[in-house]
């Protein structure tokens, strides 16, 4: 043992065992305060990224408000102006009506109305005004309006008709939603392709079945699609895409703020896609005047001369003998046409109910025509009975 | 405006359905077809065809009872007349409406023929 106390490296070594425990004990310590120090920091940095990101998404949802408060104002403007312009150009139509430019007028109501559609969407999107008050208006009718919103409304088919009505608050959202369907069908498929439409009565309402010849869409574009549709997909007018593609968000946010369904997951017999629009039965109705087109009974207090219900006037008596009207013009010895009495021309039938078939609507024909010759032979015959002599007309 | 509000009724909304969709997109006839004052009656025996537009239908039930000028088609629809005339056309291709040419006005008679009747009636009694 002795001579290792002679050993200088045994000196060493005890003199350094302390030295060294003490300097690993204190760089232990130094790494257990960094490491708590970088634990201090990465909360404080997590803290920091929590409060950047919901400050990003405030801001995001102060500029989509802001986006949607500035264009809903601006689309109000523009469609309130596209509403006056149509009932200008309405007014114009009736005044030029026989002049041969009611066809340019015709063209530019056209324009408007794509006009006005676009505006609306815009609209629905900012959660905006979506138009003027309609009356309760027929199915039939509600199409043919989204009809007349697209471009190309000449290859739109309307197949059947329907003795449905749409209430007030839901005339404007499905005219929409059907124009924007009617609008897609027509983008997406061959010019020369026509789009049907076809109304089927359903146990839960009224089904609007829209088939188009065009491409189609894949399963990942159904998706998208229907989950626009259900009104949960839709972010806003800041996520339409570039491009913007509103068609399908509108109807998301129309369908679920009306309580109707629209689905374009099947495909039509043409190959391309059957859009179904299911309107349940709290936004359908009845007209009170189903003889009476809206287009008409809207904008046409009916002449004074027939009543004011908007039925047509009842028959009247025929006037005694009137000379039924279809016969060659008859002349005058000398020549000069005769003057025939037309007092019985503007009769019509008296008829409750709008006959939906021809056939039925020419067997009324007959019967009124076959009641009027009738009327005309005893008139006749009374008046030759007379021997008064009185001038029979 | 919160999703609940309902359009506001502000001024009155023009017809819904627009006239061009009611003729769709067909061109004006001719003023040499049809004129303001053409008879109009329905067909004796109309064809078979799908149900007729609800305007088409009422210029039917206007036409039923006899000769309706073309002119008081429109007033009677409150269509314009070249809408009204667009209908007729197209009732009248499809077979469910006959016209009639307006009764031609009276020709004037030649002013010699009439002096020479003059002369002879003042001949004959004067």
């Amino acid at each position: 043992m002795t001579p290792y106390f002679q050993d200088p490296a045994l000196w060493g070594l005890i003199a350094g065992t302390p030295v060294a425990a003490a300097a690993i004990i204190q760089s232990r310590k130094k790494i257990a305060e960094l490491r708590k120090e970088k634990g201090e920091l990465k909360q404080r940095y997590a803290t920091l990224e929590d409060h950047y990101a919901e400050a990003v998404e405030e801001a995001k949802d102060r500029a989509e408000e802001a986006t949607k408060n500035t264009l809903k104002a601006a689309m109000r403007t523009l469609q309130g102006l596209a509403s006056e312009q149509q009932l200008a150009i309405s007014k114009m139509q009736e005044t030029y009506g026989e002049r041969q430019f009611l066809q340019d007028l015709l063209d530019i109501d056209h324009m408007n109305s794509q006009f006005a559609r676009r505006a609306q969407s815009i609209a629905v999107l900012c959660d905006g005004w979506l138009g003027r008050r309609r009356t309760a208006a027929s199915l039939y009718d509600v199409v043919r309006s989204a009809k007349g919103r697209i471009r190309h409304f000449t290859r739109v088919e309307i197949r059947s008709q329907s003795n449905f009505a749409i209430v007030s608050r839901a005339v404007e959202p499905v005219a929409l939603t059907l124009a924007e369907l009617l609008d897609n069908a027509t983008s997406y498929s061959a010019p020369e392709t026509m789009i049907e439409i076809n109304i089927r009565p359903v146990p839960k309402g009224v089904c609007i079945v829209v088939d188009d010849a065009g491409v189609g869409m894949n399963e990942e574009e159904k998706a998208k699609a229907a989950e626009l549709l259900s009104g949960e997909g839709s972010r806003g007018v800041s996520s339409l895409g570039n491009p913007p593609q509103f068609g399908f968000t509108v109807i998301g946010v129309l369908a679920a703020r009306y309580g109707f369904s629209v689905s374009v997951d099947s495909t039509s017999p043409y190959g391309g896609v059957r859009a179904v629009v299911l309107l349940p039965d709290d936004l359908l109705t009845s007209l009170h005047e189903p003889e009476e087109s809206p287009a008409v009974a809207v904008s046409a207090p009916m002449p004074p001369e027939e009543n004011p219900s908007g039925y047509p006037a009842p028959a009247r008596a025929p006037a005694p003998a009137p000379t039924p009207a279809p016969a060659a013009p008859a002349t005058t010895a000398g020549g000069l046409p005769k003057r025939r009495r037309r007092g019985a021309i503007s009769i019509v039938p008296a008829e409750t109910e709008r006959a939906q078939d021809p056939a039925r609507d020419s067997a009324r024909t007959a019967s009124a025509m076959g009641a009027f010759q009738r009327g005309t032979q005893s008139g006749r015959r009374s008046t030759n009975a007379s021997s008064e002599g009185h001038e029979a007309q | 405006m919160t999703p609940s509000d309902e359009p506001e009724l502000e001024h009155e909304a023009a017809e819904l359905v627009r006239p061009y969709v009611i003729t769709n997109g067909r061109e004006l006839p001719d003023d040499s077809d049809l004129s303001l004052i053409t008879l109009v009656t329905v067909h004796q025996n109309p064809p078979r065809t799908k149900p007729l537009d609800p305007e088409k239908l009422r210029v039917m039930e206007l036409c039923s009872g006899g000769f309706l000028s073309v002119a008081e088609i429109a007033g009677h629809t409150r269509l314009p007349v070249g809408v009204a005339k667009i209908l007729v056309s197209d009732l009248t291709e499809e077979g469910h409406l006959c016209t009639r040419a307006p009764i031609p006005s009276a020709q004037l008679v030649d002013r010699q023929i009439l002096e020479e009747v003059l002369n002879g009636l003042q001949a004959r009694f004067g």
